[in-house]
């Protein structure tokens, strides 16, 4: 088996795995990987292939497939919002992550940033899959449009918090300990 | 020195009880309290060696070593340094055992063997056991671990997600581990296993999570379960049988630990044992304390909520209840009984009296005598108001019916805060002087109870508790207690609560560290601060001290600011997580200004 050959089998195994893998996780998505390129090696060298995917592929960004189409049909709704602050309260969630989201065994909800994401997609993943760190899984235990409610108003409560410095004379909050 | 020191009890009628310091030193080396002594058998390892959490059994955190004296004591200096790799609270305290030194990380718990004989101090092993990441976010106080015991060649600790590890402690290889705890409930573990002869006795933690809770004893040789004991429950299942009598005749029921429960409540109702556990070889007794019950909001279990909040003594073989005492029946202020029990022998009334010495969350001091279980003296040591004072009769607080909390109800400035008088940080004690050194804190809570849903792996509470600064304007006090007659001798006023341990030593002088990040050097016997140093990151862990292979004496402790002031109160987190920024909270607006997260061990010499 030649050298060219050696090299290219496993390459285009590869990439066209990973074709079949994204495609097979994402049915409603229509974009498709496109064929991979090959630059062929300058006469009189080793024979080598350049394997260039026009599309650069971004670091740390959250495998997005089914979530992040997921828009919420009560996000801006005053209403389902006060729903929400209430189930915020009866699933326990405001000793995990403190009254108004403030952080106390669990991270601030306040503070507009997203370990997850902060799409209301990525929000309703998080309370419906869990996550690493302990936020347990409450999909197929509560309805899913309980999960709506309390993403609609999880959303508002980084409402006008900047917290980018400490200058320590910002207002102060009262945190409960155990 | 006068009979008596100096010394007032203030009651001012249904306000703030308050002890007054005293500003007479004892004179000399005599001790304040004659024949006080800690009240087991030294430790079977050398003066200059650490192989327990509090030293000994007894649980003094008082060590004989005596080249550090308070004349010498200003010369101290850093003699090194070791970075433990992970942030958050470094709770609890390094070993030393033979020429090698131990230490246990915060969560992900990883132990470390430090070899002393080489410069530099490089690692003989490190370990780094599998530790479920879920567990971080079950923790309710900070993903604190207060350390390892050792005994027969082996390492024991605890892991955050609730198994319990034996570590070869020559190479470092993991020879058992066993899962005690269920994480799903919101069982996490972070106290200290205790290794009493050939058992190790480990608890669980999880009040907050609607655990029920136990102590349970494992073959230190193999891990094998040899027995585990529940707070609450029938009988058989807190271990309360024919030996069992407790000291107060109104407690003699049968079935104690559901009789004082509506219904089935007691078994999500807590009462887990998170803190330290003390050993009296001759009576052949350990003793526990147990947390909070679960909820907070103690409207949804009316009665005594037997034995959460409480202090148990317990045959280390078998498990069995001996005696159980509630320093805090219907605890309805998070008021949980797991602080350490000091084992001394005291001079009281004429006699010498075994007892236990322990500084309640409630603000009580109590000595209670270890064999039976009787109070015989309880005193506040800290200012307080939810209670009039204990009624020897009964061992019952005389609840002040203002400071009662309830459900749908703000109970406003009720002392000591939900964080006690005292909380996880241990106390000790000095034989020399035959004081107690406490780290204590001074706030105060307005109290909400609210109706709370019980979910499996999510905080079973029903209460909001804000908390502010106690009378006087300090929110913290180190003091030195006379616990045969249950008052203070003299204190340090602080800025804010003593969270660390205390080091007691045989040349009188102890140690004690500060949230903002001092370690400090106190005259045993005037309280004098004679030396202190600012270590990177706040003290959470207490100091120890052990002999170098030098010979030297030094002083050992964590730097590293977390757990429940750190992280839930005063609302700072650690500076890595950029997607977790909080605002400061109200009760320590300032402590961030003062320290960050760090994790780091500071070793002091002359």
């Amino acid at each position: 088996m030649s050298l060219s050959t050696t090299l290219y089998a496993p390459l285009a195994l590869v990439a066209l795995s990973a074709v079949a893998i994204y495609r097979a996780q994402t049915p409603q998505t229509t974009r498709q990987m496109p064929p991979v390129q090959q630059t062929p090696s300058q006469p009189g060298n080793q024979p080598t292939y350049f394997v260039e995917h026009p599309d650069h592929i971004q670091p740390g960004l959250s495998f997005q497939g089914r979530w992040a189409e997921l828009t919420n049909p009560y996000e801006g709704n005053a209403q389902r919002i006060a729903e929400g602050a209430q189930l915020f309260i009866s699933y326990n969630c405001l000793d995990c992550h403190g009254a108004d989201g403030s952080g106390a065994m669990g991270p601030s909800l306040q503070d507009n940033r997203w370990h997850f994401g902060g799409t209301p997609g990525d929000v309703f993943q998080s309370i419906y899959e869990g996550r690493p760190d302990g936020m347990p899984a409450w999909g197929g235990r509560i309805a899913d449009d309980q999960i709506w409610r309390l993403v609609a108003y999880v959303r508002t409560l980084s409402n006008g918090h900047a917290v980018a410095t400490e200058n320590f004379t910002g207002k102060t909050i009262a945190r409960t300990g155990h | 020195m006068t009979p008596g020191a100096l010394l007032r009890l203030t009651v001012l009628g249904v306000g703030v009880l308050a002890c007054q310091p005293s500003g007479a030193p004892p004179s000399s080396d005599s001790s304040l309290v004659a024949g006080a002594k800690i009240g087991t058998p030294p430790p079977a390892v050398a003066d200059g060696e650490w192989s327990l959490p509090a030293r000994d059994y007894a649980n003094s955190r008082f060590s004989n070593l005596a080249e550090i004296t308070p004349a010498n004591v200003k010369n101290l200096h850093v003699a090194w340094t070791f970075s433990t790799g992970v942030l958050r609270g470094h709770e609890g305290q390094p070993l030393v055992v033979g020429n090698t030194m131990y230490l246990v990380t915060p969560y992900p718990n990883v132990a470390y063997a430090l070899d002393l004989t080489q410069p530099g101090f490089p690692l003989k092993w490190k370990y780094r056991p599998e530790n479920a990441q879920a567990a971080v976010g079950e923790a309710c106080c900070d993903v604190v671990n207060r350390g390892a015991s050792y005994a027969d060649g082996k390492i024991v600790y605890n892991l955050l997600d609730g198994h319990t590890v034996a570590v070869d402690a020559a190479t470092g290889t993991e020879l058992w581990r066993v899962k005690m705890g269920d994480l799903n409930r919101g069982e996490t573990i972070t106290m200290a296993p205790l290794i009493v002869k050939t058992r190790v006795i480990v608890g669980s933690s999880g009040g907050e999570m609607g655990v029920r809770g136990w102590i349970a004893a494992l073959d230190l040789g193999t891990g094998k379960e040899l027995w585990r004991a529940y707070n609450v429950g029938p009988d058989s299942d807190i271990k309360a049988g024919p030996r069992f009598k407790p000291f107060y005749p109104q407690d003699k029921v049968v079935n104690s630990g559901t009789a004082s429960w509506p219904g089935d409540s007691w078994k999500v109702g807590g009462a887990t044992v998170w803190g330290w556990i003390s050993y009296d070889p001759e009576l052949n007794l350990i003793y526990h304390g147990t947390s909070n019950p679960g909820p907070w909001n103690g409207v949804q279990r009316p009665g005594d909520n037997k034995w959460s909040a409480a202090i148990i003594a317990r045959d280390p073989d078998t498990g069995e209840m001996i005696w159980a005492f509630q320093p805090t029946p219907h605890d309805i202020w998070d008021y949980d009984a797991v602080n350490e029990n000091i084992l001394v022998d005291l001079p009281m009334g004429g006699a010498m009296r075994k007892v236990l010495v322990h500084f309640d969350r409630n603000g009580f001091a109590y000595t209670i005598d270890r064999a039976t279980g009787q109070v015989l003296l309880a005193k506040p040591f800290v200012p307080m108001n939810w209670a009039s004072g204990v009624d020897l009769n009964t061992g019952r607080p005389n609840v002040n019916v203002d400071k009662a909390t309830a459900q749908g109800k703000n109970v406003k400035d009720i002392c000591p805060s939900l964080e006690g008088g005292k909380n996880q940080q241990p106390a000790a004690f000095s034989p020399k002087t035959g004081l107690f050194y406490v780290p204590t804190n001074n706030l105060c809570m307005d109290f909400e109870g609210r109706e709370v849903t019980y979910i499996a792996g999510t905080p079973y509470i029903g209460g909001n508790a804000p908390e502010t600064g106690g009378p006087g304007g300090y929110k913290g006090e180190f003091i030195a207690w006379d616990a045969a007659h249950g008052r203070k001798i003299w204190g340090i006023k602080e800025p804010f609560p003593v969270w660390s341990g205390v080091l007691a030593t045989a040349g009188n002088v102890v140690f004690y560290g500060t949230l903002d990040g001092w370690l400090k050097a106190v005259d045993a016997r005037s309280g004098a601060v004679l030396w202190q140093f600012k270590v990177g990151s706040g003290i959470v862990g207490a100091p120890m001290t052990y002999t170098g292979p030098d010979g030297k004496q030094y002083i050992a402790v964590y730097s590293g600011i977390g757990g429940d002031m750190g992280l839930l109160i005063a609302g700072d987190v650690a500076a890595n997580l950029p997607y977790d920024v909080r605002e400061r909270g109200t009760t320590l607006p300032d402590l961030a200004r003062y320290t960050s997260w760090g994790g780091m061990l500071f070793v002091f010499a002359l």
